[in-house]
């Protein structure tokens, strides 16, 4: 059994390679559980990088942890997702797609949705990142061009907010089954469903930790999907 | 209550701590109203690079609801212009947009040793206009109405010319570097203040949003930004604020110790709270929620959640953040019809 130990050691290095925010450990750990005969790369990212990031999430929350730390958290966890995710196989969580993703025109931060983004990244989404400051139009362009399953719209500012509206109506004209998700520091529950959103996370702090939250619903998915197959 | 101060009076009452006829209200924030826009006939993109406009715009508001102040300008590029910033006004949108940062000043971690401050910044960008537009302000509204004007913090400065991300994880990783940083722009923001200053305001806000601790944390704000705040703080003459938003409780005595001459927080901060810390001498500023109060509330709304920040106990109304443009006259009108009534 001592490879079973040797498979704990390993997501344990992984997980504390994205809390103490070390990439050098968390490109090293990863390159390890590549080598490492048994230990799938699927389960490396999800019970290794994932669950530290969980944790990440629980020190941002206590805050114990600001953004800054954050930050450098989700670094050493692509550092890891990097090298692993050549080697992952298919797998089916039911919520395998892709998305199209940017902050809205008028808006220049994103800190927040690159971190929503690293959720998609870590499912094995296809992400199409249209990056900040997007102009509206682009975003439906772009939905309708891939024609993805998911559209996800950011606003840090209330004076951006009011624009994401305007891409709702447009592609639900369109396209209407494509599900919408809003988030950012002025988006409410009231304001998503006045806009028509599938979905929604509010306020800055908020969707950095519901962002991680939803990395770790993913995790239950998969537990769930291969408990079923066993 | 009949009025019997002017609101420059009152204002400059509030500073020095002196008694006014009812509560202040007003701001250190942008306070452009599309109801001021349209009456002068404006499109919100043309009103940051013409005087004139900007003047009239600004005193658009006092002179419609009788709000105690006109600030200017409306946007956060006027100090990252000058260091060679270009600034997005959004010229072909239809909608309010304000305007942003589309060409960085520093474009890797490496250049922020070498951040070139230009020998004549204050003859760079828009601070000239900014001098002239004060001057306009002053005349349009005489003695009746306080001028006011803001410049960013340091850290929000240094957000507004570099990758924020790049700024946020240096913070932590190499503080010295940063702070090296934030040495500079504060001559830069200085130097601002005071051609506002000889343009004749009547007081400064600074604006350091980018500290707040939803981002920062205290320990750091503390180390790492304040001991600019103080001085900059030290180097001007009219009253000031410093203003942050999001959570403030655990830095609120950060805050005063900056040396402003008060404080200005948002609705997330207790100030019931925030006056126990600090005390009666403290001048707190604040605390309701520009939109979702003023621009999507109810008029009853709006006079409840005034009271409400008197009855915590703000020296003075003011808004967490810029006033959103779209309010409602009538909502405008309850808030201020709500200070005349108010009887603590």
């Amino acid at each position: 059994m001592a490879s079973e130990e040797r498979q704990k050691e390993i997501l344990e290095k992984l997980k504390q390679a994205v809390i103490q925010y070390d990439e050098d450990q968390a490109k090293e750990a990863a390159q390890e559980a590549l080598e490492l005969e048994g230990l799938k790369a699927n389960d490396a990212i999800f019970n290794g990088l994932v669950v530290g990031m969980q944790e990440v999430g629980r020190l941002f929350e206590a805050q114990e942890y600001f953004v800054p730390e954050l930050l450098m958290c989700a670094d050493a966890l692509y550092a890891g997702l990097e090298i692993l995710k050549p080697h992952v196989e298919e797998l089916d969580l039911g919520v395998k797609g892709s998305v199209v993703i940017g902050t809205v025109e008028g808006d220049v931060h994103d800190i927040g949705k690159n971190i929503v983004k690293m959720m998609f990244d870590v499912a094995g989404f296809t992400v199409y990142d249209l990056g900040r400051d997007v102009p509206l139009d682009k975003f439906v362009e772009e939905q309708l061009r891939t024609d993805s399953d998911l559209l996800c719209l950011s606003a840090m500012m209330t004076t951006t907010m009011t624009g994401m509206q305007k891409v709702i109506d447009d592609i639900r004209k369109k396209n209407p089954k494509v599900k919408i998700m809003i988030g950012g520091a002025p988006v409410s529950k009231d304001v998503a469903q006045k806009y028509g959103a599938d979905g929604y996370a509010a306020d800055a702090t908020n969707a950095l930790a519901d962002a991680i939250k939803m990395i770790g619903s993913l995790k239950d998915l998969k537990d769930e999907a291969e408990g079923k197959k066993k | 209550m009949a009025e019997t101060m002017t609101s420059r009076e009152r204002v400059l009452r509030v500073f020095r701590r002196e008694e006014t006829d009812r509560p202040a209200c007003f701001s250190g924030m942008g306070n452009v109203t599309t109801e001021g826009l349209s009456k002068l006939g404006y499109q919100f993109a043309k009103v940051h690079q013409d005087a004139r406009m900007m003047a009239e715009t600004a005193a658009s508001t006092p002179k419609l609801f009788g709000y105690d102040c006109c600030i200017l300008p409306f946007d956060l590029a006027v100090e990252a212009e000058a260091l060679g910033a270009v600034m997005n006004t959004y010229p072909d949108s239809a909608d309010i947009l304000y305007p942003t940062i589309k060409e960085k000043v520093i474009h890797s971690p490496e250049e922020m040793e070498t951040l070139h401050v230009p020998a004549d910044l204050v003859e760079r960008g828009r601070v000239p206009l900014m001098r002239e537009a004060i001057g306009l302000a002053r005349k349009e509204l005489g003695e009746t109405v306080p001028v006011g004007s803001y410049v960013l913090g340091p850290f929000t400065l240094a957000g507004q010319i570099m990758e924020l991300n790049d700024l946020l994880k240096l913070s932590f990783k190499k503080p010295d570097k940063v702070s090296k940083l934030l040495e500079d722009l504060t001559c830069v923001i200085v130097a601002v203040a005071r051609e506002y200053e000889k343009a004749g305001v009547d007081y400064l806000c600074v604006r350091e949003m980018g500290a707040t601790s939803d981002v920062l944390s205290p320990r750091a704000f503390k180390s790492l930004i304040l001991p600019h705040l103080k001085n900059i703080f030290k180097a001007l003459s009219v009253p000031s604020v410093i203003h942050i938003c999001g959570k403030t409780n655990d830095i609120v005595p950060f805050m005063v110790e900056s040396g402003a001459t008060a404080i200005s927080v948002d609705q997330k901060n207790d100030i019931v709270e925030t006056r126990k810390k600090l005390g009666p001498e403290a001048i707190i500023f604040g605390n309701f929620d520009p939109y979702n109060v003023l621009v999507a509330g109810t008029p009853e709304q709006v006079r409840e959640t005034i009271r409400k920040c008197l009855d915590s106990g703000v020296s003075a109304v003011w808004p967490g953040c810029d006033i959103w443009p779209t309010v409602p006259p009538d909502n405008f009108n309850a808030m201020m019809d709500e200070v005349r009534k108010y009887r603590r």
